[in-house]
């Protein structure tokens, strides 16, 4: 690709850690108010690239020239901005002051304005079309999807000339991805540049200019996006062709339900009945909001029902139960915050596999068998692909893909009847995307029954056999079998049950009128 | 590649290091000070007085061990053995209570202790190192209530008391408490179900919680734990020193720390262990002893503790530092 005067030309940069090669000889460019993708395996070499152009590592060879200036390896005032995938916030400040110590503290006579602080928050916000959040509010209290938009709403702030965002939509219901995709337009009519790394590659389509693919750390294929297809771009990372897209999933038996869910209210939201078959993967996707999330939880025993009933197997549970004896009873959780509710940092991964023995062990104070331990531990590292094969490796030396692997291994082999994910694979690379939608359908012929709460509404369309769409705790409408379509699923959760979806299968039954708040216009 | 094979030997290298590095200091210090003062440094009696002082020390340890394995700490102790040696003189002296007796209450308090500071901890939700401070201050005024803050002397205590703490065949047996006590908390942390759940609640309370471990419980347990050792510490103590002082206590607070922290460097380095505790508060000791044998005067104790203390945090964090970066090179 040839590129008269780049903003940002970076020339045969090289990296090695402990003599293993991150980078080799990469040469990558941006152009003058260009979006440009970065995509790639997890260990491909994009974090890397990321780091070395923030600064965080040296590169070992290789230059890097801003507007035609080489760029010192030390000097780190360059007008580049950086996203990354969790957010640093600081949760005991609210929303106003953690934009401020980004953007500034406005002042009046030379003491810090706590009004205009909130005002350049709701600024900020209104520029880029974004529903504005209480600026007092504290970031302890945001959701997650509020916590991303906050993360990358404050860097805009400073009107950088380069801007990197490294999967920002990881968290992002699909509607918030599309106000961030809107203003990422906004900011290149301005002239600004953008490197945009993601793993979910439709979104790419109609946002960005050019695509550039990271294989094992080398740039293996830049060009324009209108020049290749989705599966095209998945070959180039994988060095391999694929086969993407709906497989087909063998009906569902029909068997009697082994989860039957009524009249069920959480958080003042609902009510909300459904029921769920062994062998069925079932969706629950909606808006921010839209209550999906504590749905799982308060059948986890993570949170309280306010009223309904739910039932496992012809047992009706308890109200008091707690997570343990939900886990005893056969229903079991995969956090979708990974670093803060599913790893244990600084452990190995037979402890991350098995961080609670008394699921299987009778009493606290039996003897455990570490052979046996770490024998089972390297038969789930190799059914579940996990890298590196070592039982005794810390989680922390993992990529995202592997370590949602172990979690996902830590719960899909504990002999639940539920499976309860969220975001099964948010933040981690295709390759092991497929490879856990592989291990979930496996789980579910086995006779497992799977509730997938997920954002990634092209993840819920390729994998689950049926999914409800979640909107206030109600059930806005049920897709399955060929209407369950991206499509489909952002008709009906953006526009609610009652509007005509632009989804060529139709609306689903209408349950109640659309909703002002579900209706907004949706980008792209 | 010899890049890679440096790196790998470097690496082999650090990895020996901070498992057994711990012990290699002690095998040092124990060759340095013989080699300076080889009459009296590994004299029977030098040994014998450091084994049964430190065995005390040791077994506070234990009780800052067993809730930093959740990641809570017990600023507790100090008081709490002070309070439970003037307690099993008191009783025998003052209520004239046979000595098994005021063992026994003095473990009973031990434990209802505990339990106050692990309700605090969970159900209050106070933060640990505020908790445990306030209810350590509390329990030294209760010594000094007790006691009016005078010493008690024991004169008449029977021989089966003064006993527990002698020898038995020229080892003392306060050293055979310590290693039956850490064998059985080395079973406990590293070889049942409960142990795990310690340690991963201290790794991520919150993922602990969603793993469906009762967080509160366990760390209720782990307070009582410690409770229980400080009792029995203080019980070993006032057999040791046959006598009560409301003021003796809060001077083992330290070294009890120093030792954990730097026993959390070796054995399973980056979290608090058995061996690796027993190591340091031996390395500690014996260092000590050979300093003061070499004619260093009394205040040289307070640098040492404290020094140490900074050493050994700096130590950890050093060797955090050095496995994320092996989660660098492991994971491209």
């Amino acid at each position: 690709m040839t590129d008269p005067s780049p903003l940002l030309d970076v020339r045969g940069l090289t990296k090695r850690f402990y003599g293993s090669l991150a980078l080799d000889r990469v040469s990558f460019s941006l152009a003058r108010g260009e979006i440009h993708a970065l995509v790639g395996e997890n260990g491909a070499g994009k974090s890397t690239f990321i780091k070395i152009l923030a600064g965080v590592y040296d590169a070992d060879e290789g230059e890097i020239r801003l507007e035609g200036a080489p760029v010192e390896p030390r000097s780190r005032n360059l007008p580049l901005a950086f996203v990354h995938q969790d957010p640093a916030l600081v949760d005991d400040l609210s929303v106003a002051e953690n934009i401020a110590f980004i953007a500034g503290y406005p002042r009046r006579h030379g003491l810090i304005d706590w009004r205009g602080v909130q005002r350049q928050t709701s600024a900020i916000y209104e520029t880029m079309r974004i529903p504005p959040i209480d600026p007092r509010r504290l970031v302890a209290t945001l959701s997650t999807p509020e916590k991303a938009i906050l993360n990358i709403v404050r860097t805009l702030a400073h009107t950088p000339k380069v801007l990197v965002l490294d999967e920002p939509t990881a968290a992002l219901p699909e509607q918030d991805a599309h106000r961030l995709f809107d203003a990422m337009r906004r900011l290149r009519e301005q002239g600004a540049s953008i490197i945009y790394v993601s793993h979910r590659l439709h979104e790419l389509f109609g946002l960005a200019d050019r695509i550039t693919v990271f294989r094992d750390g080398r740039n293996v294929h830049t060009g324009a996006m209108a020049d290749i297809t989705g599966g095209g771009i998945v070959e180039h990372m994988l060095g391999r062709a694929v086969e993407l897209g709906h497989r087909g999933h063998p009906p569902p038996r029909r068997e009697a339900p082994v989860l039957t869910v009524e009249g069920l209210v959480v958080d003042r939201r609902g009510p909300l009945d459904f029921t769920l078959r062994p062998g069925e993967v079932l969706g629950l996707v909606g808006l921010r909001g839209g209550g999906q999330e504590a749905v799982g939880r308060t059948l986890f025993g993570a949170k309280r029902a306010e009223a309904g009933t739910m039932t496992l197997a012809g047992r009706r549970l308890g109200a008091d139960e707690r997570i343990g004896e939900r886990i005893a009873a056969g229903i079991v959780l995969l956090a979708g915050d990974r670093t803060g509710e599913s790893t244990f940092p600084g452990m190995s991964l037979i402890e991350n596999l098995f961080p609670n023995p008394l699921i299987r062990a009778r009493s606290p104070f039996r003897l455990t068998s570490p052979a046996a331990e770490r024998r089972q531990t390297r038969e789930r590292l190799d059914r579940f692909d996990v890298r590196p094969r070592n039982e005794a490796a810390l989680i922390d030396w993992l990529s995202g893909g592997n370590q949602q692997k172990v979690c996902l291994a830590r719960w899909l082999e504990a002999d639940a009847r539920v499976v309860i994910l969220e975001e099964p694979t948010a933040g981690v690379d295709i390759g092991a995307k497929i490879a856990i939608h592989r291990m979930l359908r496996e789980a579910a012929a086995a006779g497992r029954a799977i509730l997938v709460i997920s954002s990634d509404l092209e993840e819920v369309a390729t994998l689950c056999d049926r999914a409800l769409v979640i909107d206030r705790g109600r059930a806005a409408g049920e897709l399955s079998g060929s209407r369950l379509t991206v499509d489909g699923l952002i008709a009906l959760s953006t526009l609610g049950g009652g509007a005509t979806p632009p989804a060529p299968e139709g609306a689903a039954p209408a349950s109640r009128a659309p909703d002002g708040a579900a209706a907004t216009a949706f980008g792209g | 590649m010899p890049q890679s094979l440096t790196g790998r030997s470097f690496k082999a290298l650090s990895e020996f290091v901070s498992t057994y590095g711990l012990l290699v200091v002690f095998v040092l210090v124990l060759a340095l000070f013989t080699a300076l003062r080889p009459s009296t440094f590994l004299s029977s009696g030098n040994i014998g007085n450091l084994l049964t002082s430190q065995s005390i020390t040791a077994l506070l340890a234990f009780a800052v061990m067993l809730p930093l394995t959740t990641g809570r700490f017990d600023m507790s102790v100090g008081y709490h053995i002070g309070l439970a040696h003037v307690l099993t003189i008191g009783l025998q002296v003052n209520a004239a209570l046979p000595w098994p007796a005021a063992a026994a209450i003095v473990l009973v308090a031990g434990l209802a202790i505990g339990l106050v500071n692990g309700i605090l901890v969970t159900r209050f939700r106070i933060d640990a190192f505020i908790a445990t401070m306030g209810v350590g201050s509390l329990l030294y005024g209760i010594s000094n209530w007790y006691t009016d803050g005078q010493q008690i002397p024991g004169f008449s205590l029977p021989d089966s008391f003064t006993g527990l703490t002698g020898f038995l065949n020229g080892v003392p047996v306060t050293a055979l408490y310590v290693a039956v006590i850490g064998g059985l908390l080395w079973l406990v942390l590293e070889r049942m179900p409960v142990g795990r759940s310690l340690y991963v609640i201290g790794s991520n309370a919150r993922a602990a919680e969603l793993s469906g471990i009762n967080v509160a419980n366990y760390v209720i347990g782990t307070f009582v734990g410690s409770g229980l050792l400080c009792a029995l510490a203080g019980i070993l103590l006032a057999s040791i020193l046959r006598a009560a002082t409301p003021s003796v206590g809060p001077e083992y607070l330290l070294p009890a720390f120093a030792g954990v922290l730097l026993g959390a460097t070796s054995i399973r380095p980056g979290r608090v262990n058995v061996p690796g505790t027993v190591l340091a508060v031996l390395v500690l000791a014996f260092s000590f002893s050979g300093v003061q044998q070499l004619g260093a005067a009394f205040y040289i104790e307070y640098f040492f503790n404290g020094g140490i203390l900074i050493l050994a945090v700096s130590l950890s964090v050093y060797a955090a530092i050095r496995r994320r970066k092996a989660a660098v090179s492991a994971s491209t």
